[in-house]
């Protein structure tokens, strides 16, 4: 029943001809005329000079910097400079992660992280729903309301949800709260479900991670390379934030994948330019591109994101082919605006939800599902590269209602 | 996307006017919205409950004056209640009689306690003392390098020691560093974690032991949905914090969760950090946060906020040259810097209440400034001084050049100008208001 992630990339467009993208990557002529046209957008010679200097980047650090390769890394150097793994390693290496993850149970992961501290959450829905006994109870369903208020879940959502329960169960006669949670997971997790697949048909297959300052991009980027089957590569994005490079790159070395970074302070839409360049060159199957945490409501950031987005798209028709937000879990009401912003922005094709691992009942997914209209595709309920896993929407729904 | 408290009040009260007392029935539809208004600002759901029933006690049988509509007193109820629960005054920081003074940070993954670290390092220099950082992040990729990136630009030294002994540790030396430094104010910096990680939380306790602060706090994201009272409780039991710093201000969620934690921790909010600038950091002022969880503006910090960037002198000068219809260019552009100083437009209008509401839905671009500005500074000082000769198109089109914008921006902001010349010509004549100059601005 756990969604694996054997299922999760979508490598053929035949497979959902609906969803498959109507531009397919352009052949290689093709790819070099756009390659060059997009030059007008970044100067030649600023491509040239794109990699900083160690000192530039590093400078002060009384550490000594590890593995001195990995600090910036020459795109064009890539293949013969790092332990790459061939796609086949690459593949075993990931399936081998999955295969430990799900015998360790990821769904009891996802319970215990949800669950952990929130026993009085659950106690309280097993008290309601065992006190249940009709439909017609306005207290009992107000104690629901107030259950799904307190995992942020918030009111528009709530109402919702209660009023088409309330619906059902008088409908269908329920008299018994083991059928009335049935019922009340069931209607979450059409509500929660989604196109949950990667598209990674392309080469490269380009994906923008996005989202506001602290959600965890660069550690989702960082994970997520580790299941990706071929090759890939990370571009550095964020130039803004102190030692945000410096934070991917370690990713990088830890996963083995070149990382295409600039100085701090430079284009984003530079370095993402650069990147793609970088990718075909080297024939990379996953471009993974970084970018700065910006709040939605900062008009000057968000239109510096449209930005990258146009370029990419320039570059690559059809480009981003995956724009994914990462949301924290913690993340009350304000998530909702958040997603819609980005969404309309950024174009945003998933959500990851992120930092499970707490006492946050992350019922912002559901409301941002419900709401904004954007399928959450991935979580990670812990720090380990393991804890990230595909989202599957019945068991997030089981999740947050507790153990029948 | 939210009403505001104030106005789903009126709707609920619609005809109820200085007719004596509110009823019971009122009192609920009232309650009710308060109730649903606080939800929606994330205030945890057990907080809202208590607070709806003492706001319901005070309101039943309040006497409706004629002075405010029914809705407008209730809201003041509601906001003397929360005012009263954030705690009235805006709590300074207090130096230790024997330097150094150590503070520490903790807090979830992401808040901010890097950025705050940094952002309190240059806010109690600004106070006159000297600041040391250490750094005990050992496990966030690059955190140590963040802490010595945002040492270097403000010139503060960071004390680190990788990521290879414990934080515990590191914390102990570095403060000993600092105290043999003569530095006399430091500040620990932890790395994130989740309050159900037992061993982390046990580290955090260790740290705080051996660091022995005078303060601790608490790093929250404004963000922070339901959860935040267990956030707090945990951090409580752990880190024994004493107040809150409450991070990305500037964004447009409405706060709740620094009301939840007040209230169930009895710990204060003193600090409020806006923006990724260094500089946007300051006392927690909890009168005004009342008034952002219920959607109702802040004009209190706005008018400080103009107090502090405005120089008076200079303002009123200008006050008088552009009601005499003097005021060139060179005073615009003067204007606009010190506007520009007080931080991004968009946050400004929002501060103004009733502008809030208004323009929930504009977006305001600020790069309008920098593009203004770019096309006064391509002008020559003669041309800045006498707008007229702007008429001639070649200098026009000049000016159009060197800034990038096109002949017609050029042309329009002339216009523009010497129409808001005219204006201010009239009103100077006729005594009328002056206003605040460049929010007349172009979208």
């Amino acid at each position: 029943m756990a969604r694996s992630w054997r299922n999760f990339f979508r490598k053929s467009t035949d497979e959902e001809p609906e969803k498959g993208q109507a531009v397919a990557s352009p052949p290689e002529g093709a790819e070099e005329g756009n390659g060059h046209r997009s030059q007008e957008v970044v100067p030649d010679e600023e491509i040239g000079s794109a990699v900083p200097t160690a000192e530039e980047v590093q400078a002060g650090r009384k550490e000594p910097a590890p593995a001195d390769e990995w600090e910036v890394e020459e795109p064009s150097l890539a293949d013969e400079t790092l332990p790459e793994p061939s796609p086949a390693e690459a593949e075993t290496e990931a399936q081998a992660v999955a295969e430990a993850q799900e015998s360790s149970g990821w769904l009891g992961r996802l319970r215990q992280g949800l669950s952990r501290s929130r026993a009085s959450f659950v106690g309280q829905l097993n008290a309601a729903v065992a006190e249940f006994r009709d439909v017609e109870d306005d207290e009992f369903w107000e104690r629901v309301e107030e259950i799904m208020i307190a995992s942020d879940v918030g009111v528009p959502t709530t109402a919702r949800l209660v009023a088409e329960l309330e619906q059902e169960a008088l409908e269908k006669n329920i008299t018994s709260g083991t059928e009335l949670r049935e019922l009340m997971i069931d209607h979450a997790t059409r509500m929660l479900e989604g196109p949950v697949e990667l598209d990674i048909s392309h080469t490269p297959t380009v994906i923008l991670m996005v989202g506001v300052n602290g959600t965890g991009k660069t550690t989702t980027i960082g994970k997520l390379s580790r299941f990706l089957p071929g090759t890939t590569m990370f571009a550095a994005g964020d130039t803004f934030r102190a030692a945000a490079i410096e934070q991917l790159q370690t990713w990088g070395e830890r996963t083995g994948t070149p990382v295409v970074a600039r100085e701090r302070g430079a284009d984003a839409a530079a370095v993402a330019h650069e990147s793609i360049q970088a990718a075909r060159r080297t024939g990379t199957d996953v471009l993974l591109i970084d970018t700065a945490g910006r709040l939605h409501t900062k008009v000057n950031l968000m239109a510096e994101l449209d930005k990258v987005q146009r370029v990419i798209q320039r570059q690559m028709p059809g480009a981003p082919h995956e724009v994914l937000m990462t949301v924290d879990a913690t993340t009350g009401q304000n998530g909702l605006r958040q997603a819609q912003m980005f969404k309309e922005v950024a174009g945003l094709t998933g959500i990851i939800l992120t930092k499970l691992d707490g006492t946050a009942k992350g019922g912002i997914a559901l409301a941002i599902a419900n709401e904004v209209g954007v399928p959450i595709k991935l979580i990670s309920v812990g720090e380990k590269v393991e804890d990230l896993h595909p989202f599957d929407a019945r068991e997030f729904a089981e999740a947050l209602f507790g153990d029948l | 996307m939210f009403d505001t408290l104030g106005d789903r009040l009126n709707k609920a009260l619609d005809g109820v006017r200085g007719s004596g007392n509110l009823t019971e029935d009122q009192v609920k539809k009232v309650t009710r919205e308060i109730r649903l208004a606080l939800l929606e600002a994330d205030v945890n759901y057990g907080v809202v409950k208590e607070f709806v029933s003492n706001v319901r006690e005070r309101a039943t049988g309040a006497e409706v004056s004629k002075a405010l509509s029914p809705g407008q007193q209730v809201v003041k109820i509601v906001d003397e209640e929360l005012a009263n629960l954030m705690g009235g005054t805006a709590h300074k920081l207090s130096f230790a009689s024997r330097p150094p003074t150590v503070v520490m940070l903790a807090g979830l993954n992401g808040h901010g306690k890097t950025t705050t670290a940094g952002k309190l390092a240059l806010f109690v220099r600004k106070l006159g003392k000297n600041p040391y950082l250490v750094a005990c992040d050992t496990y966030r990729p690059a955190a140590i390098d963040q802490l010595q990136q945002i040492g270097r630009e403000l010139s503060v030294p960071v004390y680190t020691e990788g990521t290879g002994p414990r934080p515990e540790e590191i914390a102990e030396r570095g403060i000993k560093e600092a105290r043999d430094g003569g530095y006399d104010f430091v500040i620990v910096d932890t790395a994130g974690r989740q309050v159900v990680d037992m061993e982390m939380m046990e580290e955090i306790r260790r740290v705080r032991k051996v660091s022995r602060p005078h303060s601790v706090l608490l790093v929250l994201d404004v963000v922070t949905g339901q959860n935040a009272v267990e956030v707090a409780q945990a951090f409580q039991e752990y880190a024994d914090f004493d107040g809150m710093v409450l991070t990305k201000l500037d964004g447009d969620a409405r706060g709740g969760a620094a009301l939840s934690v007040v209230s169930v921790t009895g710990r204060p909010v003193k600090f409020a950090s806006e923006g990724e600038k260094m500089g946007e950091f300051d006392y927690f002022y909890p009168d005004r946060m009342a008034g952002r969880i219920l959607g109702m503006g802040d004009v209190l910090t706005l008018i400080e906020k103009a107090e502090q960037q405005m120089d008076q002198t200079a303002a009123e000068a200008q006050g008088k040259k552009l009601m005499s219809g003097k005021f060139t260019f060179e005073d615009f552009l003067q204007q606009m810097q010190m506007i520009k100083k007080m931080g991004p437009l968009s946050g400004l209008l929002g501060m103004i209440p009733g502008l809030n509401k208004q323009l929930k839905d504009v977006e305001i671009d600020d790069r309008q400034l920098g593009r203004v500005e770019a096309m006064i500074t391509s002008m020559t000082v003669k041309e800045r001084r006498n707008p007229k000769l702007l008429q001639n198109p070649s200098r026009a089109r000049r000016i159009a050049r060197g800034s990038g914008a096109t002949q017609q921006d050029v042309q329009k902001l002339v216009k523009q100008f010497n129409e808001m010349q005219k204006m201010m010509r009239q009103m100077g004549k006729g005594g009328g208001m002056p206003r605040i100059p460049g929010l007349s601005g172009r979208r």
